[in-house]
């Protein structure tokens, strides 16, 4: 062949752009289709989020949309946690919510997830209209990164209860206390694009940017850190102290005033020796921050998940007041939108009210709290009391296989919609999803199926959309709606050019006092369990997801428990090992892989795996750590997922990885 | 001169300082070529058909440990290990696009040019893994690329079809392809842009001056292979 077939398709693809809701951060697509198919998911070069970039999940999308065991029309369940089913028409689905919206208004809840506004914000009129309790809204990732600990660290210290921007890529210095923003940390994507800014040398005299990363694991994050530091996990905000006392010492302290009586009473070198790091090496990033320009500090979610959380949130926000970065080139932004996410405590509170007895009809839509929930939570049991639970999921997961009806939504590349973008930039910007294939299946947009049911004033699910857009619509240039939209729809979103930098800051509320976690009994590990690619892990029914190896361990399809080799040695475990892991809250069992960048006291499990139910790709694949984690919480609400410890127990079984550093052999062990 | 300008050598250079290692690569890279996934027992066994992979290298000791990425597919040689020891010629160097192409339809499947790759950047079909796409998934599959069978080697080509259509499209409009127009599936997702390509025959293109930073290097440089792939070191552990 001089032309290979494949270089003379007849035909044209057709460009869509839609936002990726596969992760709250609210990335721009462009989706390639061709005759009527999804082919590929490609970045929006004008999204203010990614820039025309992407990350793996987005990337799958289209194995979401095209997977065969999604759900395919309304659906009774016979019995709850049993897989046989019943037809029902569109008609009788909506009768069935229509009756539960018309019984007694404070028995009937909704949980959503983080990903749909436009359908959180219709539930959120509905239950105003109607005088419903207001829907809990939470997820995975939100528990991990302890979403509502920053939004309130970030109303005490800069008078805004909202998610705060961190300039990256402006800045020459970052710290990184537990944040992971290459992977999944409030919008990965615009970090990362952030990140090779912020490491490439500009023009004309831009100095490469230097990232030093405080966490007991080497995430991948720290894995492109000029400098990782294993701490104690919890010592973050002490940390910070430190800093700020060291600083204050040399007077390299930019805006001293309303933190310089707090940092005066800090005992350095007793932080140094409870957070496992030499007062040399405290001193020498003292240094580092007082020689940079334009340093960063980034309050994680390795750092907020503790009992000492918001504290650390805090102390980690308020050295960014003390080097006065706020509202500076390089330093932290309040963002323009609202924050609309819900803490852990939300959540805690409904199941309350499920256990008493007191919800009638439970709507799930876009979460999995029977994965995503410690068990020791008891949601399950709460479930139990509840007389009426209605899922829209897409998809088959744990909490749908214990709903009596499923309504399937449309999958979220079928479906109308709009994210407020809370996380990636400081602009304000809204990105407008659309169909980008005609629906595969005989599902219904959700918002729809609520129009239809309660009777509010609405054609459809896009006269919603419109009119809840009129306040961005007036702030357009667009003469007319119908403008608007079209443009809307055909960029991809709304976005202005100029973001806010005038705020009120006030450290002196920031309670500054040092608060050490107790240390580890003899023979118990901290436990850190984290997200991967699969995100809240609705990835794991993406083959290709799967098969993407884990960047640090390359292991594919599976889950893997990460030791230290000093501790496997003492405790007599090697590479592929299945141990045991005991906490107060339960116990799993998991492959060992050995880690070299982990701290000896320290064990970490990556979280997205081990589903019940959610397909042939991610049944019954490794173990959901979930069932490790304690339910304490922190003083903004979240859970303190960081404060769990554990027993690791040999089993004397074995089971192989599948690892991609096995078969290029770069590892040089197998 | 138009004329020549289209018949471009294609080259990547991949700055490792930006490279976070995030594999977003792969996954880009799987979804525009119609690569299988093989499951997890047969990745486990190194059937793994990856074109693109994030080598990960840990250097030193904890806590003074660190690791390296670096994403290596086919570097798309001058001098190709793999092409003198096909006895069909199914893998051959295209004179136009000076990459090296692999022709599936002649390939019988000897594996004699993976086991002479040095940077093990081909993969083998195994077991017909792309007929075990159930339906509907089969819906995403690039119309563009031809979907392989079981027997045959297959390996990154550049996204040779994004070339064809850049030109096509070039052609069409009676222009010259323009610097960056034409990006494969990879570099147009990666975050951090770690990866640049473009036209190494053009010394003002983005790639070519990127190729002369002085932290390139090559992969196995002593082997005389010329690749078109030039790798830019990380600064914080090799120095500027």
């Amino acid at each position: 062949y001089t032309d290979m077939p494949e270089y003379s398709q007849i035909g044209k693809s057709t460009y869509y752009a839609t936002t990726c809701r596969e992760c709250p951060a609210g990335c721009g697509i462009i989706m390639r289709t061709f005759e009527g198919r999804a082919i590929k998911a490609e970045g929006n070069p004008a999204h203010p989020v990614n820039r025309g970039k992407l990350c793996s999940r987005g990337l799958t999308a289209v194995q979401g949309l095209y997977n065969p065991d999604r759900y395919k029309a309304p659906l009774r369940r016979i019995k709850r946690g049993e897989a046989a089913t019943e037809a029902l028409s569109w008609d009788q689905a909506i009768e069935v919510v229509r009756s539960a919206l018309n019984g007694n208004p404070q028995r009937v809840a909704f949980y959503l997830g983080l990903n749909h506004d436009h359908l959180f914000d219709f539930v959120t009129e509905l239950a105003q209209t109607k005088g419903m309790p207001a829907p809990v809204r939470f997820g995975a990732l939100g528990m991990f990164e302890a979403r509502a600990t920053l939004v309130e660290a970030t109303r005490q210290v800069l008078g805004k209860a909202t998610f705060p921007f961190f300039d990256l890529a402006g800045a020459d210095l970052v710290l990184s206390f537990g944040a992971n923003f290459l992977e999944t940390w409030l919008s990965p994507v615009a970090y990362s694009r952030a990140f090779g800014d912020f490491r490439r040398r500009g023009q004309p005299l831009k100095k490469r940017g230097y990232l030093v990363v405080l966490e007991p694991r080497l995430s991948l994050t720290a894995g492109s850190a000029d400098e990782w530091y294993s701490i104690v996990p919890g010592t973050e905000g002490a940390v910070a102290m430190a800093l700020g006392k060291l600083l204050l010492e040399s007077g390299a302290l930019r805006m001293p005033v309303a933190v310089e009586a707090g940092y005066r009473s800090v005992n350095v070198e007793a932080v140094a020796q409870a957070a496992g790091i030499s007062l040399e090496k405290l001193q020498h990033l003292a240094q580092l921050i007082a020689q940079a320009e334009r340093p960063l500090f980034l309050p994680g979610g390795g750092a907020l998940g503790h009992t000492f959380g918001l504290e650390n949130a805090l102390q980690i926000l308020a050295l960014n007041v003390a080097m006065g970065r706020v509202g500076q080139p390089g330093g932290v932004f309040l963002i323009a939108g609202e924050e609309k996410a819900d803490s852990f405590a939300s959540v805690q509170s409904l199941i309350q009210r499920m256990q008493a007895g007191e919800v009638d009809t439970l709507f799930v839509h876009g979460a999995n709290p029977l994965f995503e929930l410690p068990q020791s939570l008891g949601f399950e049991q709460a479930l139990s009391k509840v007389k009426q639970v209605i899922s829209f999921a897409t998809f088959p997961d744990e909490t749908s296989l214990f709903a009596d009806y499923i309504f399937p939504d449309h999958s979220p590349l079928e479906g109308f919609g709009y994210t407020r973008i809370l996380t990636g930039t400081a602009q304000f910007a809204v990105s407008s999803a659309q169909p980008v294939v005609v629906p595969l299946y005989d599902t219904r947009a959700t918002v729809d199926v609520l129009i239809a049911a309660s009777g509010l004033p609405y054609t459809d699910e896009v006269d919603f959309i419109q009119r809840s857009l009129q306040p961005v619509f007036a702030r357009s240039d667009a003469p007319e709606l119908a403008t608007f939209w079209a443009r809307f729809l055909q960029q991809g979103g709304y976005w202005e050019e100029t973001r806010q930098t005038s705020m009120a800051m006030d450290a002196s509320t920031v309670p500054l006092k040092v608060l050490l976690p107790e240390a580890v009994e003899e023979k118990t590990f901290h436990l850190m369990v984290y997200p991967t690619q699969m995100g809240d892990g609705s990835g794991a029914n993406r083959p290709w997801l799967q098969e993407t190896p884990d960047p640090m361990t390359t292991v594919m399809w599976n889950t893997w428990v990460e030791i230290n080799p000093k501790t496997a040695e003492e405790l007599g475990i090697h590479n592929d090992d299945i141990v045991r892991l005991v906490s107060s809250a339960g116990q799993i069992e998991a492959v060992a892989y050995l880690y070299p960048a982990i701290r000896p006291d320290t064990v970490a499990i990556p979280f997205g795996q081990g589903h019940t139910a959610l397909g042939r790709f991610a049944e019954g694949r490794g173990v959901n750590p979930v069932v490790l984690l304690q339910t304490q919480t922190n003083a903004a609400g979240d859970l303190a997922v960081g404060d769990t410890r554990v027993r690791i127990e040999p089993t004397g079984k074995r089971r192989p990885l599948a690892r991609l550093e096995s078969r290029s052999g770069v590892y040089g062990e197998h | 001169m138009a004329e020549e300008k289209q018949t471009g050598r294609w080259g990547m250079v991949i700055d490792l300082d930006v490279c976070t290692g995030c594999n977003a690569c792969v996954t880009a890279c799987a979804m525009e070529n119609n690569i299988p996934w093989v499951g997890e027992e047969d990745a486990g066994y190194g059937r793994g058909m990856h074109w693109i992979r994030v080598q990960r290298y840990w250097e030193g000791e904890y806590p003074e440990v660190s690791p390296h990425y670096q994403p290596v597919m086919c570097q798309q040689c001058g001098r190709a290990p793999c092409e003198p020891v096909c006895p069909v010629f199914a893998t051959v160097h295209s004179e136009e696009q000076q990459i090296n192409l692999q022709v599936y339809n002649r390939c019988i499947g000897t594996r004699y040019c993976a086991n002479n790759c040095p940077y093990i950047a081909r993969s083998f079909n195994w077991f017909d893994y792309s007929q075990q796409i159930p339906t509907p998934m089969n819906y995403y599959l690039n119309p563009n690329v031809t979907v392989r069978r079981r027997g045959v080697m297959e390996k990154c080509t550049f996204c040779v079809q994004r070339i064809y259509e850049g030109q096509e499209r070039a052609k069409a409009e009676g222009r010259v392809v323009q610097d960056g127009e034409i990006v494969p599936a990879c570099a147009q997702a990666c975050p951090t842009d770690a990866i640049i390509f473009g036209d190494l025959s053009d010394p003002e293109s983005r790639v070519s001056k990127a190729a002369r930073n002085q932290r390139r290097y090559t992969l196995l440089e002593e082997l005389g292979t010329e690749p078109k792939v030039t790798y830019l070191k990380g600064e914080g552990t090799y120095g500027g």
